[in-house]
């Protein structure tokens, strides 16, 4: 029994497990003339592309369509329609119903993809409705209630439904090359990181919108073409069963039982659906038992199996694998190899302001979080931002890197106004920040977070592979200068608070960016490393990096940054050299308190 | 002192593998017990399979005398062992006065008790009483780690589990949360502290624990491992101290 399941394991015999179903989905009407068996498999194969497109925007991009069936609507009334009103054979018209429906799902997704969470799934709902309102009421074209009869198949009876059963398994292998593809590429990884932290994700230059959108076609435009071979299959196309909103619940059923994220798991989950349907249509009388089992069926794997099958069985395989093992656990660290780079030759004069804040202001709920903060940012400077608990440091972060808008007042970047550009594209622009409250992308692994940062949005790097090899490279360059190297294929979930502090650091200096916001670096630390964090800083900025820090543990601020700003009741109410700031009075009251003393400085250079 | 918690061989993990890899431990009554240690050394960890939130896969782990080993947290907790967790752990859409009722979930039946303890901890963390209506969500990091500390104490627990209390907090913040620490001990309150701010922490506690690789690398008086040069050296940074400790726990 051990035996067997170590067995199970292993990703060759998986691979032959696949090769084996799918050469018996090929081989299987040859074999057998049974058209009850051949029609399930048809009505599989076409929920199975419909999971297989909705994994790509609910599986990777976590945003659940509850209009997927419109789609099927879609591309049978393109179908339909065209050859009944153009001519020709209704196969040829499959291709023009699964650009009418990447049209279609481009469109609902400008509208919808502005929007976050919930309102998408109302507003897709909502297109499922109009769409099949329209198909009752445009009788001159859709022929209303009455529906559209596709002419007959004209082709030998003896290949039975072979043309419809065929073209389905190429839509479906298409549909799992699109989804294995999109997971490799950028595409994937920017979806993946929506799913994970939209808000996070936009920072790191991931331009949000485009990469929904992308998904949400991606997850229309087979499934439409499907939608048109189904309609011609079944000879009758309506509005109520076309845009049948119970058709999309199944859909979803199929991707969650089955597994989110995975390839092969929406197809385990239609080919399971569908039998489940067949079964009840068969024994039980179908209609509302129907209902009745798809309802229990979503309670049962929500509460058994909330991961879906596929990543279940995974997770218990790899758990019995790693059972008595040792996981890779914090030590000493390891000495550091330098930085690549050069110094700067000549400090930059002039010396320029990078960053400019005029007269910011936010308020939250009435409670005044910024109140008119005005303050500069020279380059090449590490500059400290300091202030007690809750004067409005971390939303200055915000409304520099866009996270948040601010209610008045200016940012300027490097000769720009930034304050009304979008979180990527202030990223794009350089500016790149950490998070106080660790947000790394825990679904994914550490290498993955770290290659996850986009310089610039161009739709050739979108195809480009998640991890090329020089990325990767230098990924790993940088998880070994944070001491986290060995942890580049763990998920990010598996680390402590800590660790993750460091992936996100690493994260950040893969963006590049010309000023580096970090919120509290060093909270959560180990003191050694924190030490050898002041090392990097002072290394980067000695090649010219400007960073902003926002920091707690005085004697870092102080060995470390020059000049400090003070915030307080979100004015910055000084500004000044380490050895000014420590004897200020206004500080000592608002921040440090009288009694302060300061103990050795981190890393004193 | 007598022994309050006793850690023998725990060995835990998150499906990854095991992270604790054979921890003994020992806490006693009225002390102030810091665990320090590079990042991911376990110390979250050992907190988590105290508190029930993990099922050690070996070892024992008795609390006053009691096999709490894999107990649910429920249970745990009901025994008198209460956690404030790292990071931020309020609803932030409940007010402070909702959040810190929250702790006394367990006594809710008892609504003479939940109010008398209400007023104890305000008199303690007097923002409970003085911002009582906020959102907690609207507060700044200092303020709510008073609120989480406000509602653990709900349940006058023994054993308070502290992950990381110095994080995110401003000088002066820092300086409140060392007196409510001290003020706590002082109450007779036992205390497991971990800490990546290792001085605040050692100063703090009368025990001190070093954690590297899932295992007890030394356990000794706080002061001995704040001046232990090889533990400087690898862990704290800096020199070796021997400073006074500015919050004298009642030792």
């Amino acid at each position: 029994m051990s035996a067997v399941l170590d067995r199970l394991g292993s990703p060759s015999l998986w691979r032959g497990v696949v090769a084996v179903a799918a050469v018996a989905l090929i081989a299987y009407p040859v074999l057998y003339d049974d058209l009850f068996y051949q029609n399930m498999i048809i009505l599989s194969l076409v929920f199975a592309i419909g999971a297989v497109g909705l994994n790509v925007i609910m599986g990777y991009g976590g945003y659940i369509s509850l209009g997927q069936s419109a789609f099927i609507g879609l591309g049978a009334y393109t179908v339909g329609i065209a050859t009944t009103k153009i001519g020709g054979d209704p196969f040829v018209w499959v291709p023009a119903a699964g650009v009418v429906a990447a049209l279609f799902a481009a469109l609902l997704g400008l509208i919808a993809m502005r929007t976050r969470g919930f309102a998408f799934v109302i507003i897709t709902i909502a297109a499922l409705f109009i769409l099949q309102i329209v198909a009752i009421n445009w009788d001159s074209l859709t022929n209303g209630t009455s529906g559209i009869t596709p002419p007959l198949p004209r082709w030998d009876l003896d290949y039975q439904n072979w043309p419809f059963y065929y073209s389905l398994v190429v839509l479906l292998a298409a549909s799992l090359a699109l989804s294995w593809w999109i997971r490799r590429t950028k595409i994937g990884t920017g979806l993946l990181a929506i799913r994970e932290d939209e808000d996070k994700a936009a920072t790191i230059g991931i331009d949000t919108p485009v990469y929904k959108i992308i998904g949400f076609v991606a997850s229309a435009v087979f499934l439409g073409m499907a939608g048109g071979i189904y309609g011609y299959y079944l000879a009758f196309i309506d509005p109520q069963g076309m845009f049948d909103i119970v058709i999309s619940v199944q859909i979803i059923l199929a991707v969650i039982l089955g597994g989110r994220g995975t390839l092969w798991g929406p197809v385990l989950g239609a080919f399971l659906i569908e039998s489940v349907n067949e079964y009840s249509n068969q024994e039980l009388g179908g209609g509302n038992s129907r209902l009745l089992i798809f309802g229990g069926l979503l309670v049962l794997t929500i509460l058994l199996l909330p991961k879906g099958i596929i990543p279940s069985v995974r997770d218990a395989l790899e758990r019995r694998a790693r059972r008595g093992k040792a996981a890779l656990v914090g030590a000493r660290l390891a000495d550091r190899r330098p930085l690549n780079g050069k110094p700067r030759v000549a400090p930059a004069q002039p010396p320029r302001t990078l960053l400019e804040v005029k007269g910011l202001e936010k308020s939250f709920q009435g409670v005044r979080a910024v109140a008119g903060g005005s303050f500069e940012v020279e380059e090449g400077t590490i500059t400290g931002l300091i202030g007690p608990n809750g004067s409005g440091k971390t939303t200055v972060f915000n409304l520099i890197g866009g996270t948040m808008k601010p209610d008045a007042g200016e940012v300027w970047f490097d000769g720009r106004r930034i304050d009304r550009l979008s979180p990527w594209r202030r990223a794009y622009a350089g500016i790149g920040r950490t998070f106080q409250i660790t947000r790394v992308f825990g679904g994914m692994t550490v290498l993955e977070n770290v290659v996850a940062p986009l310089r610039s949005f161009s739709l050739a790097q979108l195809r480009a592979g998640a991890v090329s090899g020089e990325e990767s490279a230098r990924a790993e360059r940088l998880l070994e200068f944070v001491g986290m190297a060995e942890y580049g294929d763990q998920p990010a979930q598996a680390l402590s608070f800590g660790q993750r502090k460091l992936v996100e650091l690493a994260q950040l200096m893969m963006l590049g960016p010309k000023l580096i916001l970090l919120d509290e670096p060093a909270g959560g630390i180990n003191p050694t490393l924190v030490a050898r964090m002041a090392d990097v800083i002072r290394e980067l900025n000695e090649q010219g990096q400007t960073f902003l820090i926002v920091e707690h543990n005085m004697p870092l601020v102080l060995g470390l940054c020059d000049p400090i700003l003070v915030l307080a009741r979100g004015e910055c109410i000084c500004t000044g050299a380490p050895a000014e700031i420590q004897r200020d009075p206004r500080v000592l009251d608002a921040y440090l308190g009288e009694d302060f003393k300061l103990e050795e400085p981190v890393a004193a250079p | 002192m007598t022994e309050m918690l006793k850690l023998s061989g725990v060995i835990a993990g998150y499906g990854a593998g095991d992270v604790l890899q054979g921890v003994d431990l020992r806490v006693g009554h009225g002390s102030v017990t810091c665990v320090v240690g590079p990042n991911g050394a376990g110390k979250s960890t050992v907190l988590r399979a105290v508190s029930g939130l993990l099922r050690p896969r070996e070892g024992a782990i008795e609390f006053e005398g009691q096999d709490i080993c894999g107990n649910p947290p429920a249970q745990i907790l009901g025994l008198g062992v209460s956690q404030v967790p790292q990071a931020d752990g309020l609803f932030g859409n409940l007010t402070v006065r909702e959040n810190v009722l929250m702790g006394g979930y367990i006594l809710r039946r008892d609504r003479g008790l939940v109010a008398r303890r209400l007023a104890e901890v305000s008199e303690l963390f007097p923002i409970v009483a003085e911002r009582g209506d906020v959102r907690a969500g609207n507060l700044s990091g200092g303020q709510r780690r008073s609120v989480e500390f406000a509602r653990v104490l709900m349940l006058d627990p023994g054993l308070v589990l502290l992950d990381e209390p110095s994080a995110g907090l401003d000088p002066k913040a820092l300086k409140i949360v060392a007196e409510t620490i001290k003020r706590m001990a002082d109450a007779g309150k036992t205390l497991l502290i971990v800490e990546q701010n290792v001085r605040f922490g050692l100063r703090l506690a009368t025990r001190g624990v070093v954690m590297e690789s899932g295992r007890v690398l030394m356990h000794d008086d706080a002061d001995a491992v704040l001046s232990n040069p090889e533990m400087t050296d690898l862990f704290f940074g800096g020199t070796p101290t021997t400073a006074p400790r500015h919050a004298a726990a009642g030792a």
